[in-house]
């Protein structure tokens, strides 16, 4: 038994497996996603048993590449795999180093953009793009990927299923895109990452850590992309986005992890590094003629962010950029926001007009937040009986716990404040 | 002192992500190194392989030939004061759960 008690980074196994999975699909071709992650998971299992024995070894990365290369040989002896990219009829012989030859770094980097295409490939649709980028390029166990997208495993596993015999069925290439196709499926690409991005963000799971890691997992796809397609300015702007947003992680939950409102939260918890790389990449991103709904977001985000305090913040730009938003991606929630601006802008009352107003319509009947918007500004307004009825809707829409929690908590503050 | 067998059986790690698996191997090093000395040997055993059933019968070959549940996946060698010590050694591992284990004594000669 090894003395050693080295610790070994964290999610080191779920980042190996992402790459190891790319790498071997890359090698077998994407028919064969399910048998490289079937060898990966071998390798992570080879992995437990021999370094609980042994120790840890020197180099981790190292030792689980090498084991991956053996089963693939194995492999490869055992069913003799016919490959896709080698004259059918002939078994091919694969000497070491064809194998080494793909496990090269700059390979395993262009083995993962591969990925990422194929998994956010257009035949697919989009439940079944986030879960499969999730489990084969995030390692995302299948309980993992259910929890994060507030579904069940056998949901899930279906999904993945089904995209898993669509690229089979389809013979979908293992490539990145040329030319004009590129360009469209990168956009593909952005979306989904962009989804992911606020499964993570928006999520309504009480497990707020899944939530940062979802949120984290979006960012690092994105920026690997980014080191190819820098110039790409919708790419750009949704990284700032994500740097802004992730920055503010922090100060959105307190010790209990009960919700603070966004005008109560404690602006020394955000992230200041992230804040500037925001700031960086907005920049960059201003380096494209076209303007997306990603560069508007990104830069309303990155206005929260700059000021130093709630009442400070630039309300009158935040509000003509939800303006602009509006013409680029026209949806009800942005004119919620742009009522809950007017707040800032031309006082309560006005705001509440234009909230009733939008209750009016059926866009946002089921949506917990314009009842609970009401309800609060009712509450500020001290209004506290119609504040009580506007939260007591909010809370009939079924909120995540967390929020329940916070509406409930609000109803019982009216409730004392309330005259009589 | 007497050597038990720990023997487990289940197909338990195959489901799990990575990011359980690299707990279990947390988990695992802690449990380990508390046991120090006592713990002799352990080893996973392969899924494939063959059985035996008698001279005349056909060797079945490629496993697994059990119920899943019924796979032996791996074993230890540990070293206890007696059955009792044992046991609670094999109920403090971070393997219960995702397999069932097996705890049965080396029969050595022992001196009457």
């Amino acid at each position: 038994m090894s003395e050693k008690s080295e610790q070994i980074i964290e999610h080191l196994f779920r980042t190996e497996y992402g790459k190891l999975v790319s790498i071997l699909t890359h090698f077998f071709g994407t028919s064969y996603i399910q048998l490289a992650e079937d060898i990966v998971q071998d390798t992570l299992i080879a992995a437990l048993n021999h370094w609980s024995v042994d120790g840890i070894p020197e180099n981790p990365t190292g030792w689980l590449v090498q084991v991956a290369k053996r089963k693939v040989l194995n492999e490869l002896k055992r069913k003799k795999i016919i490959l896709k990219h080698h004259n059918a009829g002939n078994v091919p012989e694969y000497s070491d180093s064809d194998i080494d030859a793909v496990f090269l770094e700059n390979e395993i980097e262009d083995s993962q953009l591969r990925m990422i295409f194929t998994c956010c490939h257009p035949s697919l649709n989009t439940e079944s793009q986030v879960a499969l980028t999730l489990k084969t390029l995030c390692g995302f166990g299948v309980k993992e990927v259910a929890n994060a997208l507030l579904t069940s495993e056998s949901t899930i596993n279906k999904r993945l299923y089904r995209a898993k015999k669509t690229i089979r069925e389809t013979n979908l290439p293992f490539t990145i895109p040329q030319g004009k196709e590129l360009e469209t499926r990168l956009n593909t690409v952005i979306l989904t990452l962009y989804l992911l991005f606020n499964e993570g963000y928006n999520s309504s799971s009480s497990d707020s850590i899944i939530k940062k890691e979802l949120c984290l997992e979006a960012l690092r796809l994105a920026k690997l992309l980014a080191e190819h397609f820098e110039e790409n300015g919708e790419l750009c702007a949704l990284i700032s986005l994500m740097c802004f947003h992730i920055a503010r992680f922090e100060g959105r939950l307190d010790d209990r992890g009960a919700i603070i409102l966004f005008e109560d939260q404690d602006r020394s918890l955000w992230n200041k590094e992230l804040i500037s790389k925001g700031m960086q990449y907005l920049k960059m991103s201003m380096k494209s003629t076209s303007l997306s709904s990603y560069h508007i977001e990104a830069s309303i985000a990155g206005q929260h962010c700059m000021a130093d305090s709630f009442e400070n913040t630039n309300w009158l730009n935040i509000y003509d950029q939800y303006v602009l938003l509006k013409s680029v991606k026209p949806n009800p929630i942005i004119d919620l926001n742009l009522a809950i601006i007017q707040s800032k802008i031309d006082g309560l009352k006005t705001s509440l007009e234009m909230l009733n107003k939008l209750s009016q319509k059926e866009m946002l009947n089921d949506y917990y937040l314009l009842p609970a918007t009401q309800g609060i500004f009712n509450m500020k307004l001290e209004n506290y009986s119609e504040a009580i009825n506007f939260l007591e809707t909010a809370l009939s829409l079924n909120p995540s716990e967390t929020e329940s929690e916070f509406l409930e908590k609000k109803i019982r503050e009216c409730k004392k404040l309330a005259p009589g | 002192m007497q050597e038990f067998l720990l023997i487990l059986k289940g197909d338990g790690m195959n489901h799990l992500s990575p990011n359980e698996l690299q707990q279990i191997l947390a988990d695992y090093n802690a449990w380990a190194s508390e046991l120090g000395d006592r713990y002799i040997t352990g080893q996973k055993l392969e899924e494939n392989g063959a059985l035996l059933t008698g001279k005349e019968d056909p060797i079945i070959t490629d496993g697994p030939f059990l119920e899943p549940k019924e796979i032996i996946a791996g074993f230890f060698l540990i070293e206890a004061k007696d059955q009792d010590e044992a046991n609670s050694i094999a109920s403090s591992s971070p393997h219960l759960g995702l397999y069932s284990i097996e705890v049965r004594p080396i029969d050595y000669p022992k001196m009457k």
